[in-house]
């Protein structure tokens, strides 16, 4: 079979949700398991968030829900990001480099107790653009050198880091700048300022997806190069500009990370490089490009965050916790991916 | 040094031992008159390197321990390195074994290995060289520097029950004794993690049930796990929550950020272990109960002047009992009404006081 012709509806971007092969899907497995598979991930959050409040009726409080929207704020960026990698058939994981290093950029510009500098809210486009640079960086060592996204990424996250530490060597900075704290602190309507920085990088995130040749391009190239390449989409410059797009997500979290923390140090991103990944897949976009969305990632953030939440307040013994997380996690992949096109699974 | 060239560490070295215990008599008779001037106490040459190995100088703990070493090199004018394993045992011990070679076995080694047994591997190759070795923290509990005389001179560690017992109970008296609180433990298999628990549920025990663990989870030493962790429990427990223990500063700081998220902070007490500066800030603030500040300077130093003293003959290591071989020092317990007086007189180290810090023989509770 040619996959030119069985993939080329990546060019036509009929991708809401999941299905973007439906009629391929629908004539290999019938419409109904194709349908149920595209709401899946938003079926298992859903599961989950009734058995938890079967357990704990606090779960389903206006409290509980602004807080989980809070622990879902800086994933939520760092996933829109991602996604863009991963849809593209790439993988990031510069994701903690990135974060930590900006992190503490943006809180030593701001008013600190290490450096003198204290520009304020400027500190935080700065930022974000280091974070652009450093995924710019990450494109042309990729795209130039050719070499596996898998390799550069990891080099650039290193040396993010590296660079944290060196600047700081082993110190934490602390940020006494009130101003810059409002964008974890503050609460415009009830509700924390990351989380409506989270909902505008969503929102942003879907207008590139939807509404530029630069989404369009990314789901072509995820999920056939080879088609793309021959419908003249230019390849190197979308990977390399991708990848600059997801730096200047990472940038952004980086700086609601120091917010929230009113910190900065070398340690700071710690853990956040999993739980991306972890977001992106289980909200159904798959690992082999082409095939999700940016409200995917939504959706998978939701999930895992829900279960973070959930499983402590189910009382569920910590021994248990990893293994019920990591069971649950296959489940919910299993139940959203789509492997009818998949030949080999590697 | 060339590969075809004989050496052997061992007899060289037990020459030059004699050699340098005569030399020591003399040159110690120099220091006293050196100290009765007003100069930085650069003593006599030694023939001796000092070294401090331990994970990385980019942390504030391991930073500190280095300079521990160098201030007591300083003090006998030995040449004083510093090794650092990047949290990999191989390199660590390479390395080591490498300045073994290069002083010819006359090393004094203050090591905090990277993994417990690393400990062994290291205690082995120096006994070989003929040089001395002090380790920290991490050894396996049947590796015992009595076994080894007399190059391995002595274990140094902390004992995180009764710190972690005192800290606790900071804690129930920042919010009155009575009430509900909730502990972050860090990983589930690190012995600091277990001792800490271990304090925490003795302190705990002797309220007579005043006291309540409402819940546990091990936040894996981590800032934003911790943070997490908290906020689901201000949803599960709400204000039945009086007190949070975190079984070190970091975890606690995240604690502290989910509090302030709530508008909790400095309305429940937190307390941490390790006495990182945040936290030292955070008590000055009234946001957090208290930490306990560990003695790098001390440990760093300490385990280059007790081997010291031996190869000087100022002490005969393998005379000393074994709660000199194998002690725990000191923490220091920070809180409310302690950490001004902390700021203004940090930990002073006296090196001649070579067990002035110790606190009793090392238990092995497992």
């Amino acid at each position: 079979m040619d996959p030119g012709l069985r993939r080329d509806d990546g060019l036509m971007g009929d991708h809401d949700l999941i299905g973007r092969n439906r009629l391929k899907t629908a004539a290999l497995n019938g419409g109904a398991l194709a349908q149920w598979r595209k709401w899946a991930p938003l079926a298992v959050l859903l599961a989950l968030c009734i058995l938890i409040s079967l357990f704990n009726g606090n779960f389903l409080t206006i409290g509980n829900f602004i807080r989980l929207l809070n622990s879902a704020a800086i994933p939520l960026v760092l996933c829109m990001g991602a996604t863009f990698i991963i849809l593209m058939g790439s993988i990031d994981l510069s994701v903690e480099g990135i974060v930590a290093l900006t992190a503490v950029m943006v809180s030593l510009l701001v008013t600190n107790d290490i450096s003198p500098y204290a520009i304020g809210l400027f500190a935080v486009p700065l930022a974000v653009i280091a974070g652009g640079v450093m995924g710019l960086l990450n494109g042309l060592l990729h795209v130039k050198l050719k070499t596996p996204s898998f390799m550069t990424t990891l080099g650039v996250g290193f040396a993010g880091v590296g660079i944290a530490m060196a600047v700081l060597g082993g110190d934490t900075v602390r940020i006494s700048d009130q101003t810059f704290r409002f964008l974890s602190l503050g609460r415009p309507l009830g509700i924390p300022m990351a989380v409506w920085i989270a909902i505008a990088s969503v929102a942003i995130a879907f207008i590139i997806q939807e509404r530029t040749r630069l989404g369009r391009w990314l789901y072509a190239i995820g999920t056939d190069e080879m088609t793309a390449r021959h419908a003249g989409i230019p390849i190197e410059r979308t990977r390399i500009l991708i990848f600059t797009v997801a730096g200047l997500f990472y940038g952004l979290g980086g700086v609601l990370s120091a917010a929230q923390f009113g910190q900065g140090h070398a340690l700071i991103s710690q853990g956040r490089l999993f739980t991306t990944i972890t977001a992106v897949v289980v909200g159904g976009t798959a690992l082999s490009g082409g095939v999700g969305s940016v409200l995917n990632s939504v959706i998978g953030v939701m999930i895992v965050v829900v279960l973070a939440n959930g499983l402590v307040l189910m009382g569920v013994e910590p021994y248990v916790q990893q293994g019920v997380q990591g069971l649950l996690i296959i489940a919910a992949v299993a139940l959203a991916l789509d492997r009818s096109r998949l030949e080999v699974v590697k | 040094m060339t590969a075809g060239k004989p050496f052997s560490p061992a007899v060289k070295s037990s020459v030059n031992r004699r050699a340098l215990l005569k030399g020591a008599a003399g040159a110690a008779a120099v220091a006293a008159v050196a100290r009765s001037f007003p100069m930085p106490a650069i003593a006599q040459e030694t023939t001796w390197t000092l070294a401090n190995s331990m994970r990385s100088v980019a942390n504030p703990y391991h930073a500190t321990f280095a300079k521990g070493g160098e201030d007591f090199a300083k003090t006998v004018g030995a040449k004083f390195e510093t090794l650092v394993t990047d949290g990999n045992s191989e390199k660590g011990i390479s390395d080591i074994k490498a300045l073994l070679q290069r002083t010819g076995g006359k090393l004094i080694l203050n090591v905090d290995p990277n993994d417990s047994p690393d400990a062994r591997v290291i205690v082995e190759e120096v006994k070989k060289a003929g040089g001395f070795v002090v380790t920290q923290w991490n050894k396996p509990d049947d590796l015992h520097p009595w076994d080894f005389d007399p190059n391995y001179v002595a274990h140094m560690s902390f004992d995180g029950v009764p710190t972690a017992e005192a800290i606790a109970n900071a804690l129930f008296a920042a919010f009155g004794g009575e009430g509900g609180i909730v502990a972050l433990g860090g990983i589930l298999s690190n012995v600091p993690a277990i001792e800490r628990k271990l304090g925490l549920d003795n302190a705990i025990a002797k309220t007579n049930g005043k006291v309540k663990l409402l819940d546990f989870q091990p936040a894996d030493w981590n800032e934003q796990k911790a943070f997490d962790i908290t906020q689901a429990w201000i949803t599960r427990f709400g204000d039945e929550v009086k007190g949070v223990f975190a079984a070190n500063d970091g975890m606690g700081m995240g604690a502290l950020e989910a509090l302030r998220q709530n508008g909790l902070a400095g309305k429940v007490p937190v307390v941490g272990i390790d006495g990182i500066d945040a936290a030292v800030k955070a008590i000055e603030a009234g946001e957090f109960a208290g930490t306990v500040a560990w003695d790098p300077l001390w440990t760093g130093g300490m385990g280059l002047a007790i081997p010291y003293a031996h190869v000087t003959g100022k002490i005969d290591i393998t005379k000393e009992p074994k709660e000199h071989r194998e002690f725990y020092g000191t923490g220091i317990i920070v809180t409310k009404d302690t950490v001004a007086d902390y700021k203004n007189n940090p930990p002073k180290t006296d090196f001649g006081d070579l067990w002035g810090k110790a606190t009793g023989q090392i238990q092995y509770r497992s």
